[in-house]
């Protein structure tokens, strides 16, 4: 049973007399790198809050082989690292680039135990992996919206997560502040074996180990297989209501607009 | 003068005001860096109201009106935190509705009142030199109690104010942790209404944050500078009220926002983003 890290079976998520999700079955083996594809308003968000723990659901949730309610346990928390969408955080927020990444930490060491040297170095280790060591001493309001985004995701890692749940991660960033965060987001799945659940819009912007896409639609899944399979204009098209076109360059395959 | 000012401190109930003035300041400071860091100075004008309409209640129940203050204030706390929660309503709307309830029904109360009103009135303005041992007791009881929960859970309280979502995911009490401050703040500002009043306090739990919000992105720091600042100004207040005969509430105050607008003016963070746009326009020309 323990082959599948996540596992839903007909979930269902209503909220405000509407429907976000229905009847949703999703199976993701450890270790896969799985993008969730879908236009606005398609229920994306809204999986990836069941998975956190965030949203009620009715159905079926499995994880690392147990049933889960829609409240998360703290011991599955502990295994689930979350990156928000960009967020504002106030320039002068007392709270600096390295305090921020220490705070993965926090849930692991429990009460009335404070993160030590050994917390700041896996800090200073993921900063470096970042390539922003040498903002360690910056106040995080103070940072670009890529840097804040590199925080983001060296705080989910220092959580030492089995599975990374990402919405957007991406969105609101310029081009090649978007690919060095996926390049990192390929790289972190590589060497660290993560899950990885990723929420996107952006086609010719995702990471290289992401072999699989889910297309979902009005809270329904209408493709689950193989990212190759997934990326033909005719899939795209239909996903997105709107003419789109796909062409290889460079053995990777890009998405036109039209 | 120093002598003076000797002379006023040995007198019992000054000495009682300088305590009570320090507890306040100390209280009400430690709670404004959640009220301003978590952006919600609503939150305390809600509480402040609470505990004011609670307490007038009490004056027309003939309980004590600390008590029913505080009771009030926990009620208050029990709805504003699930419905803060719900993602439907924006927290300020339900924090805006809270409030106007809340000085509907401590203005009815005071209007049904048959007896005097200068009772009613005192927990508007607070009153420094009519402070009992037991109010003071409580206040001291409250302060200690805040202060312990910051230093227990100051790292939770980080990632709290940091991003409440961020801190559930990964495995903080969240939720815990925001309704024990709810809880707090009714104890603070409940205990704080003989000191200076319901309506006075929301200067109390906005300004001490705010100055500290310009001169430090140190948490620790943070709320050092924020208690220092909550201390120094009702100190200051109550000497000035002292030596020129003027309401101690209002002169702490004025002292607190001298002290925000000094800190405002030379603040070292605004200062360095100054610099730091200005050599950005400058690398901009250059190319």
């Amino acid at each position: 049973m323990d082959s599948y890290i996540i596992e839903l079976e007909g979930v269902t998520v209503r909220k405000g007399g509407g429907l976000l999700l229905d009847k949703i079955s999703l199976s993701v083996p450890r270790g896969e790198c799985v993008g969730i594809i879908g236009p606005n308003g398609a229920g994306k968000t809204t999986l990836l809050n069941v998975i956190a723990g965030f949203e009620r659901f009715t159905g079926r949730l499995s994880l690392f082989g147990r049933r889960e309610s829609w409240k998360r346990s703290r011991e599955a928390r502990l295994r689930i690292g979350y990156v928000p969408q960009l967020f504002q955080i106030d320039p002068a927020f007392p709270i600096l680039s390295s305090e921020a990444v220490i705070t993965g930490s926090i849930g692991r060491l429990g009460l009335f135990r404070s993160p030590g040297r050994q917390e700041r170095e896996r800090a200073m280790q993921l900063m470096e992996m970042m390539r922003m060591a040498h903002l360690w001493d910056r106040p995080l309001g103070r940072l670009s919206g890529g840097e804040r985004q590199k925080v983001s995701l060296a705080r989910a890692i220092m959580q030492k997560p089995d599975i990374l749940l990402m919405d957007e991660p991406t969105a609101n960033l310029d081009i090649a502040v978007q690919k060095e965060v996926m390049d990192l987001i390929s790289e972190i799945h590589r060497q660290q074996g993560l899950t990885v659940l990723l929420v996107t819009h952006d086609f010719n912007m995702l990471p290289g180990s992401m072999l699989r896409a889910v297309f979902l639609n009005r809270g329904r899944t209408i493709f689950d297989g193989d990212l190759d399979a997934a990326m033909s204009g005719e899939m795209l098209s239909r996903l997105f209501q709107y003419p789109l076109e796909t062409f290889d360059r460079n053995g990777k395959r890009f998405v036109s607009y039209g | 003068m120093a002598e003076y000012l000797l002379d006023a401190f040995a007198c019992p109930p000054i000495q009682r005001a300088a305590l009570a003035c320090i507890l306040c300041g100390a209280s009400c400071s430690l709670l404004s860096v959640f009220v301003v860091l978590m952006k919600m100075p609503l939150m305390g004008v809600s509480m402040s109201h609470a505990a004011f309409a609670g307490a007038v209640l009490g004056m027309l129940l003939d309980v004590n009106p600390a008590l029913s203050g505080f009771i009030m204030c926990l009620l208050a706390a029990g709805v504003l935190g699930p419905l803060s929660d719900r993602t439907d309503m924006a927290p300020e709307n339900v924090l805006g509705i809270m409030f106007s309830f809340l000085m509907g029904v401590a203005f009815l109360g005071m209007g049904i009142l048959t007896r005097t009103k200068a009772g009613a009135l005192n927990l508007m303005w607070g009153s420094l030199l009519s402070l009992s041992r037991s109010d003071i007791a409580a206040l001291a009881l409250v302060t200690f109690l805040l202060a312990l929960f910051v230093l227990l859970f100051f790292k939770e309280i980080r990632l709290v104010l940091f991003h409440r979502r961020l801190a559930t995911a990964s495995g903080v009490p969240a939720r815990a942790i925001y309704y024990a401050l709810l809880f707090l703040t009714g104890a603070v500002v409940s205990s704080n209404l003989a000191t200076v009043g319901g309506l006075l306090i929301f200067a109390l739990l906005v300004q001490p944050g705010a100055t500290a919000l310009q001169l430090t992105y140190n948490l620790k720091h943070f709320f050092i500078i924020s208690a220092a600042s909550g201390v120094g100004s009702c100190i200051s207040g109550l000497i000035i009220s002292y030596f020129f005969d003027l309401p101690s509430g209002a002169a702490v105050v004025l002292m607190a926002t001298i002290i925000f607008a000094a800190a405002y003016i030379f603040s070292p963070k605004r200062r360095a983003a100054k610099l730091k746009k200005r050599s950005m326009y400058n690398e901009d020309d250059a190319r």
